[in-house]
């Protein structure tokens, strides 16, 4: 073998690292003494968007734009609203959870139905029932609305190739957008209150209906369908008599989820000045009440509780073991006339039994904690500040000269998927520095950085030992689902209370609203392996350990990194609500924009957070597509 | 009731071809050319489904086409059905040119003169039995008492009185298929496509199912079009018989023709593991000038298998009758020794 050979087989196996090392030095030395982004585009959006919001604002009440079509759609939803709210509480306060429990027991499981029950009354109980009134209203108006948009175009998207093929980007580009990306235009159409929120909701919750219908018509057997037409059904017909009841399970699904995302935002729809329970969070937040946020965040929670319980009982409604029409008839009879005997008694509003002052011990809990764990907290604040985030950030926004991190990036994208990839990494990133954001997207993702690692080192090896046994699994379960289900900013309350301000309470904050997706997915990857390989290298003598090393984890690798992706998507979502905190970053930015009306930078940052979701979602996508085993041909 | 007192329709299908993918025209050109389904598929990455396929199912006919998976009989029943389109070719139904047909002309005449039973029946599970059996009639635009009065009356026909309630998923796969054959049946069609009705019952149930059809046809003449992988149910059910392979017909022909005649290696194949016996008749084993002296005799439909019997009880020849009595052959036990 000569000498050459050897060299050029090298050259061939080594050569896209060297173009990785002699593009960032070249890039370095050129560009050392150049020191920030030029932002070429500083007012190319932001100028005209201002002069809209300028003209807006003046002609609000008298251009055709807002007179004819946004006025009195803000009007109708206003009306939708508060009719809503006083229909709930028109209701005597021992209707629903009555109610909730009959309906529930329906399918026959009276554990679920007490609980549910209860949950219905919880807001009550702690006194919040009218607060939690008005986040309920702007839920069930967005749902309709999303419902009403969704099902049509899911619809529309299963029928027709085009149509699918034209909404399949807008629907990824919508999943991975933080929701508070979205409040700005909606601040700039409808202005400030309950009727943007409810919009911003309807988009934020919009994308799972739409993908469920559209799956659901699509699963349906295509004999069922030939069978319809061939009796002669128009497509018409066919649609209705047999598609879309027979996707209807899954429509549904798509609801529930679509119920539970409104449910997530709504909380931080407040920023629009939604009031309800956000505007609750919030007073708890400044004032450091972390037992009040609790109490308030689990009312949340209580909602979500009895929304999945009632929904599971209704999907779970199999025709044929359905109590007959004379048990539905003589509770329904029941209920109403529960109704009756309250409001003729005039027993309508929740007797006060508590309110969240029965949370304050939980204050000075964490007073105490605060107070006796400084030594601690204050360590880790300085560490993660001094040690990581302040080195980090610098280094990239300082020493690195931009177009390496660009370049580097993209390089990165090449190597993962391919080269459109990385057209489309340096695109976005270029698209960032030119409309001046640079900076504070590093910010931003120095952070995101920090708390993925923290999310990751504890979830992997959670999620790992989860996986492997039933019990721990079904023991975190019901944990898990508490943490998903309660509202972000709540998690800010405590890291705030023991972290005080900065960055680090926001990095906690996230670590803690990613934890769960990332311990259920990396355990869902290790307990789908399957059962015949991980006998397989039992018998030739494998250690449990081995086995795990060299069977359980590259088979469950994919898996695991899809909730890498997971974790990175909630982290970056969460890192950019902290920015109320005083995260600082591209989140401080989106709230002062929405709280100024200051649209125009509102809508810079959006853009800016838009495509540093796509280019993480997407690196780390192509990353964990890297992973699976080729498919079967 | 019967479903007799309808009208039947003929059937013609003229050189149809369907190909699947996106430039059906390159695989037509090549096929013009002679090229094999295998080649055109390599070169041009279209599926040829369909080539080249003619038939006629008379008025009142079974017509059956049978090959095996992949062979391309369900493609045909949808070209013929034309729940797909049909790349190149002619179907007419009585004179009436499918092919060349608008959605709503189309529909109507589904609604008037087709309908169809599918392999894994194709039934819809959020509809109670009655429902799925009236569908046809309720897309018309009928009654919902009269609708479910007709629906009954084809339940008890097929031996599901009393069902009607029920949901489909909680019923057996046999009675299951039975929901589905009335279904087909309620809106007295003209022209019944079947596509391997029978092929997810087990053999039990399977006979029983093809007993059924065999019951129904014998009073309602209806034409039908029944595709089958299994060579036993084809000779059982059907009047003629289409053997296709890759898209073709290698042939088409009585249940004897194909066992005495075999066109291709290929139906040769598939007719040797037949009880010849039970589907010969005496016709095809006499011997034609031989007038040896008998004592008895018997017409040339009668079956070979019954033949047999005879001959094992007395060995000597039996002599075989024409329609008007006349002697038109005789059979012996060395002619029978050979044909099995
Ligand atoms: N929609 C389609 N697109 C592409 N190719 C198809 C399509 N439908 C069928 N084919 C191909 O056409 C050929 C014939 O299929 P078809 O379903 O008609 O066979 P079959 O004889 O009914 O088989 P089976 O007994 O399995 O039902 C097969 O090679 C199949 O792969
Ligand atoms: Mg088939």
């Amino acid at each position: 073998m000569d000498l050459a050979g050897g060299t050029g087989s090298l050259l061939r196996r080594w050569w896209h690292w060297l173009l990785l090392l002699a593009g960032v030095a070249t890039l370095q030395w050129l560009f050392r003494t150049v020191d920030s982004f030029p932002a070429g585009l500083d007012t190319f959006f932001s100028d005209p968007i201002d002069r809209f919001a300028r003209w807006s604002q003046a002609n609000r009440r008298t251009h055709w734009l807002f007179t004819t079509i946004f006025n009195p759609f803000s009007d109708a939803v206003r009306v939708g609203l508060n009719s809503v709210e006083s229909a709930l509480l028109w209701v005597p306060w021992f209707v629903l959870p009555i109610a909730v429990f009959l309906l529930v027991a329906r399918s026959r499981n009276r554990l679920q139905a007490v609980v549910a029950s209860l949950a219905m009354a919880y807001p009550g109980v702690v006194g919040l029932w009218e607060v939690t009134v008005e986040t309920l209203a702007l839920m069930t108006i967005a749902v309709l609305f999303s419902v009403l948009l969704g099902v049509p175009l899911g619809v529309a998207c299963a029928l027709h190739q085009r149509v699918n093929q034209a909404m399949r980007p807008v629907l990824d580009a919508m999943q991975t957008v933080p929701a508070p990306v979205y409040f700005v235009p909606m601040a700039l159409f409808f202005g400030i209150g309950a009727v943007p929120a409810t919009m911003a909701t309807v988009i934020y919750a919009l994308p799972p209906v739409v993908r469920l219908t559209t799956l659901g018509i699509m699963e349906v057997p295509s004999q069922a369908v030939e069978a319809s037409t061939v009796f002669g059904a128009s497509r018409r017909q066919t649609l209705r008599k047999v598609q879309l009841p027979m996707a209807m399970p899954t429509i549904m699904a798509g609801v529930t989820q679509t119920i539970m995302m409104a449910l997530g935002i709504v909380v931080l729809a407040t920023l629009l000045g939604a009031g309800g329970l956000g505007q609750e969070v919030m007073a708890t937040l400044t004032q450091r009440r972390t037992g009040r946020g609790i109490a308030t965040g689990l009312t949340v929670v209580a909602i979500a509780v009895v929304l999945d319980r009632v929904g599971r009982a209704i999907a779970g409604m199999d025709r044929s073991t359905a109590p007959g029409r004379m048990v539905t008839g003589m509770a329904i009879g029941g209920v109403l006339s529960l109704v009756l005997v309250g409001r003729v008694v005039g027993w309508i509003d929740f007797p006060e039994m508590w309110d969240v002052k029965a949370f304050d011990p939980i204050d000075d809990l964490m007073d105490w904690i605060r107070d006796n764990l400084r030594w601690f907290t204050r360590g880790m604040n300085d560490a993660v500040i001094i040690w990581f985030y302040l080195p980090v950030r610098d280094f990239l926004t300082e020493t690195l000269a931009w177009p390496v991190l660009v370049f580097g990036t993209a390089w990165t994208g090449w190597r993962v998927r391919n080269w459109h990839l990385a057209v489309f990494i340096a695109g976005a990133l270029t698209f960032i520095g030119l409309i001046g954001m640079w900076d504070l997207s590093i910010d931003t993702l120095t952070q995101v950085v920090a708390a993925v690692i923290l999310s990751v080192v504890i979830a992997i090896p959670v999620g790992i030992w989860a996986g492997q046994s039933r019990r721990v699994e079904a023991a975190l379960g019901p944990l898990l689902d508490a943490f998903q289900t309660i509202p972000s900013l709540v998690y800010i309350i405590p890291a705030v209370t023991l972290f005080t301000v900065g960055v680090v309470p926001g990095i906690i904050a996230s670590v803690i609203y990613a934890l769960p997706p990332g311990v259920r997915i990396t355990a869902l990857g290790i307990s789908q392996v399957p059962e015949e390989s991980l006998e397989a290298s039992e018998m030739f003598g494998a250690s449990p350990r081995q086995t795990l090393i060299r069977v359980r984890l590259p088979l469950a690798a994919a898996t695991i990194m899809v909730g890498i992706n997971q974790v990175i998507m909630m982290v970056l979502a969460m890192v950019i609500i902290s920015g109320l905190v005083g995260g600082g970053g591209l989140g401080f930015e989106t709230v002062s924009a929405v709280k100024n009306s200051d649209v125009g930078i509102g809508f810079e940052v959006g853009a800016a957070i838009v495509a540093m979701a796509m280019v993480l979602d997407r690196l780390t996508q192509a990353g964990a597509d890297r992973f699976r085993p080729p498919a079967a041909t | 009731m019967t479903i007799g007192e309808g009208q039947s329709a003929s059937l013609e299908v003229e050189g149809v071809w369907k190909v699947f993918g996106q430039r059906p025209d390159r695989a037509l050109a090549m096929a013009d050319d002679g090229r094999s389904r295998a080649e055109i598929q390599e070169v041009t990455g279209q599926t040829i489904g369909v080539r080249d396929v003619s038939f006629e199912a008379h008025k009142g006919e079974t017509f059956v086409v049978m090959g095996l998976s992949g062979s391309g009989k369900s493609t045909l029943v949808r070209c013929v059905a034309r729940l797909t389109d049909v790349t190149r070719g002619v179907v007419r139904l009585d004179g009436r040119d499918l092919t060349a047909m608008d959605e709503a002309d189309l529909r109507q005449i589904r609604r008037d003169k087709m309908s169809m039973v599918f392999q894994h029946f194709g039934l819809f599970p959020h509809r109670r039995v009655i429902d799925n059996v009236g569908y046809g009639l309720e897309v018309q635009g009928l009654r919902r008492d009269e609708r479910h009065e007709r629906a009954e009356r084809v339940l008890d026909l097929v031996g599901l009185e009393g069902w009607g309630d029920h949901y489909p998923q909680q019923l057996s796969g046999g009675m299951q298929q039975r929901v589905g054959l009335a279904r087909a049946l309620v809106v007295e069609p003209a022209v019944l496509f079947f596509d391997e009705p029978f092929s997810a019952l087990d053999p039990l149930i399977r006979r029983e199912m093809q007993e059924e059809l065999l019951r129904l046809q014998a009073s309602m003449h209806r034409t039908i079009v029944f595709v089958t992988h299994d060579f036993d149910e084809a000779i059982k059910l059907g009047d003629r018989i289409a053997i296709m392979k890759d898209g073709e017909f290698d042939q088409v022909g009585t249940a004897e023709d194909l066992i005495t005649r075999p066109a291709t290696d290929y139906v040769r194949e598939f007719t040797k593991a037949v009880s010849r016996a039970k589907v010969l008749t005496a016709s095809s084993v006499m011997d034609d000038d031989a007038v040896v002296p008998a004592s008895r005799s018997v017409s040339r439909g009668t079956s070979v298998e019954a033949i047999i019997a005879l001959l094992l009880a007395d060995p000597e020849p039996i002599a075989v009758v024409g329609e008007d009595g006349e002697r038109v052959g005789s059979v012996d036990r060395s002619a029978v020794i050979e044909l099995i």
